[in-house]
């Protein structure tokens, strides 16, 4: 939602905001230490993929919490955001005990503010830009466990809000990929009274919040009733429906649909091309989670062998590579290890995912990079040589690279070795569709904060725009590209 | 092995160099069926044509010789198995690797040359020939760096 300066201002100028922040010293707020997430104990959570680490703040802690925020004259923790949340105005609102309103001012920017809650890297976002952090040096207000209280309270309390529909177009949209980007993308759409359709290619509805997030960080139930009330706003959605294979764009003009918008992620695994990687016992992140996460290969009567092994090696240090090593674990693997080539510090991991995995147990081999697999006479994975790596001098952009150590290769055992180097865009829209101006990294292009493509009817935004990119950035892309293809829409078919 | 006489027969032959390289990556891209890949081998092309336009004005005398400044060398390419050049539908990642792979060789028959040279003058050369692709492969790699090995 577009905000004016002027208008945050005046919102912090409301009498009951006035109310709180006279009520309590600065100084007293800043006394009051950050909460604490409670979780479940690490030896306990190992022992399933479905059990959720963080359980969530209590009323009492997220009150406390919430009054340790200053309001600040100037929350610089907006900007942190990327879809620019009402943070103090949220938060303030947990603060006087008004928590449906809460959940209401976050749901003016987030479609999926439980999801947020819980995925976002928020210390390097809102909580990085908290005025505790940048000026106290202190830790920052807990944005991220207050969003989802917040959002956990509404969904639990039953009262959730539906949001206001314009009366319906007739117009009839076509959404590719039920990912956060095409979710966000359809309930806005709906909101404004189109006739939106979600073919998904997968039979779960989510995209990687469903295959690739596990349940231990993201439990399925909490994605499932975002997606429900989807449903009670007429959006309708096809599952085992691949866009571009089992009908293809020209089909669904013939059908009636006017625009498209493309949210089909960037599913399709990078591996690092180097020798012995066909080997068996090597898979993609992207395999390994699908098949645990909706293929159910974690349970024990599965009969899924080239997933389990004494030693797993995680190739990668994102969250994807930190959800596979996890998830190994899990399945009981007795050595779960990280292997990457940068140094800790640069690991694009969630820095709580790290944390959280080494309190399970998972051993980390950073600056390490492997180099070949062997394979025992079966053809399967059996060990792998890895390389040191340092750090050299800084270069023209500051980063300083890895660079191999000459001589000190050595070798690890493993069984299973799963590889999380990156993501590319799914290739199957960017290379059939004609005319449509995709980037050499395969990402469709878009006009900036637009999100149309050089097709007129066609928008995209999320993974397939970005590459891999975050949850709130794909959610973001898909709520610009429902305001501007309404635009488009309403111009070229409702006014007259 | 071929024969120098000259400063400028060397200068010939590294011209000679990139001008083929050129060749290899436009018929590369009029190969491939996607157009942003094909898109990608022409602009290596056109680098390779930069680099020889550099080399041409060295030889005429327009530019003072090549910076001595010392490459580092991240040796991504070192490690990774060749890409079937005969595919039609590379990806960027097989692009980035044949063009690291392709300046790495170049880095090596240029070390190779200077090593059997016998006078100062033509060793340095070759050296300072080497040192460019060298350049060249790091852009490649700082690339690859960037947007290949992104885990996320
Ligand atoms: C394991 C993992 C962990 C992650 N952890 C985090 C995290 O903690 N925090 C965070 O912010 N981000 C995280 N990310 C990144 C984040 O999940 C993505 O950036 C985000 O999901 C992108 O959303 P999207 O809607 O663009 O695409 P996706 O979520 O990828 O959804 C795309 C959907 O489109 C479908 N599709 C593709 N092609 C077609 C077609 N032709 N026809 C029909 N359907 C199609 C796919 O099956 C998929 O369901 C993680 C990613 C992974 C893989
Ligand atoms: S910067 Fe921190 S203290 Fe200030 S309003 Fe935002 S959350 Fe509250």
């Amino acid at each position: 939602m577009e905000r004016s300066e002027e208008y945050i201002k005046n919102e912090r100028k409301q009498d009951w905001r006035v109310a709180l922040q006279k009520k309590t010293k600065a100084k007293d707020r800043m006394s009051i230490e950050r909460a604490i997430m409670a979780e479940t104990p690490p030896e306990v959570r190992i022992t399933s993929q479905r059990i959720e680490v963080n359980t969530g703040l209590t009323k009492e802690q997220a009150l406390v919490e919430a009054s340790r925020c200053m309001d600040c004259v100037n929350p610089t923790c907006m900007e942190g955001c990327p879809v620019s949340i009402n943070i103090p105005k949220f938060i303030k609102n947990i603060e006087r005990g008004e928590f449906l309103e809460a959940a209401s001012v976050l749901k003016e920017s987030s479609a999926l503010p439980a999801v947020c809650g819980r995925v976002c890297p928020q210390e390097l976002q809102c909580e990085k830009r908290c005025f505790y952090v940048e000026k106290l040096h202190q830790p920052a207000i807990a944005i991220g466990y207050l969003e989802r209280f917040v959002a956990d309270y509404e969904r639990e309390s039953g009262n959730i809000s539906t949001p206001k529909m314009l009366a319906a177009n007739g117009i009839k949209v076509a959404v590719i990929g039920s990912g956060p980007s095409g979710l966000s993308f359809a309930g806005d759409m709906a909101k404004l009274g189109y006739d939106v359709t979600v073919f998904e290619a997968l039979h779960e509805i989510g995209g990687v919040l469903k295959y690739g997030i596990p349940e231990f960080r993201l439990p399925n139930a909490v994605v499932d009733v975002e997606i429900e009330s989807l449903r009670r706003m007429g959006v309708k959605f096809i599952t085992n429906y691949i866009v571009g294979q089992t009908a293809s764009l020209d089909d669904l003009k013939a059908d009636g649909y006017k625009a498209f918008y493309v949210g089909s992620g960037a599913g399709l695994p990078r591996f690092m091309n180097i020798p012995g990687e066909n080997s068996n016992g090597i898979l993609s992140s992207n395999e390994y989670l699908t098949r645990v996460n909706l293929m159910g290969a974690d349970s024990e009567d599965s009969d899924t062998p080239v997933l389990r092994g004494k030693h797993v090696v995680v190739v990668g240090g994102g969250n994807t590579a930190m959800d596979s090593v996890r998830t190994a674990k899990r399945l009981g693997a007795e050595h779960a290890t990280i292997v990457y080539r940068r140094s800790e510090e640069e690991m694009p991991a969630r820095a709580e995912e790290v944390h959280h995995a080494k309190q399970e147990g998972i051993e980390f081999l950073t600056l390490t990079n492997p180099i070949e697999y062997m394979a025992d006479e079966n053809g399967r994975v059996s060990q792998m040589k890895v390389q040191k790596m340092e750090l050299g001098e800084p270069d023209a952009s500051g980063r300083r690279r890895p660079i191999p150590i000459e001589g000190s290769e050595y070798i690890l055992d493993c069984e299973v070795v799963v590889v999380a180097v990156g993501v590319s865009p799914n290739p199957l829209i960017p290379n059939s569709v004609e005319g449509l101006d995709v980037s050499k990294w395969g990402t469709i292009e878009v006009v900036k904060d637009k999100m149309q493509s050089s097709i007129p009817e066609m928008f995209a935004g999320g993974d397939i725009v970005r590459g891999g990119a975050t949850v709130i950035l794909a959610m973001g892309d898909g709520k610009k590209a429902a305001k501007n293809m309404n635009i488009y829409l309403t111009e070229k078919y409702l006014v007259n | 092995m071929k024969e120098f006489k000259s400063i400028n027969d060397i200068l010939d032959f590294a011209i000679n160099e990139e001008i083929l390289a050129a060749e290899f990556y436009t018929a590369l891209a009029a190969k491939m069926k996607h157009k942003h890949i094909k898109e990608t081998f022409e602009q290596y092309a056109l680098e390779e044509m930069g680099h020889r336009a550099k080399l041409e004005a060295i030889k005429n005398g327009k530019r003072d010789n090549f910076s001595d400044a010392k490459v580092a060398d991240m040796k991504i390419a070192d490690y990774l198995i060749e890409v079937d050049e005969d595919k039609e539908n590379m990806t960027y990642q097989e692009a980035l690797i044949i063009a690291m792979k392709k300046e790495k060789s170049a880095f090596r028959l240029y070390s190779d040359l200077a090593a059997a040279m016998t006078g100062e003058v033509e060793k340095k050369l070759f050296l300072n020939l080497a040192q460019e692709e060298a350049k060249h492969k790091l852009r490649f790699e700082v690339e690859y760096d960037d947007n290949i090995l992104t885990e996320n």
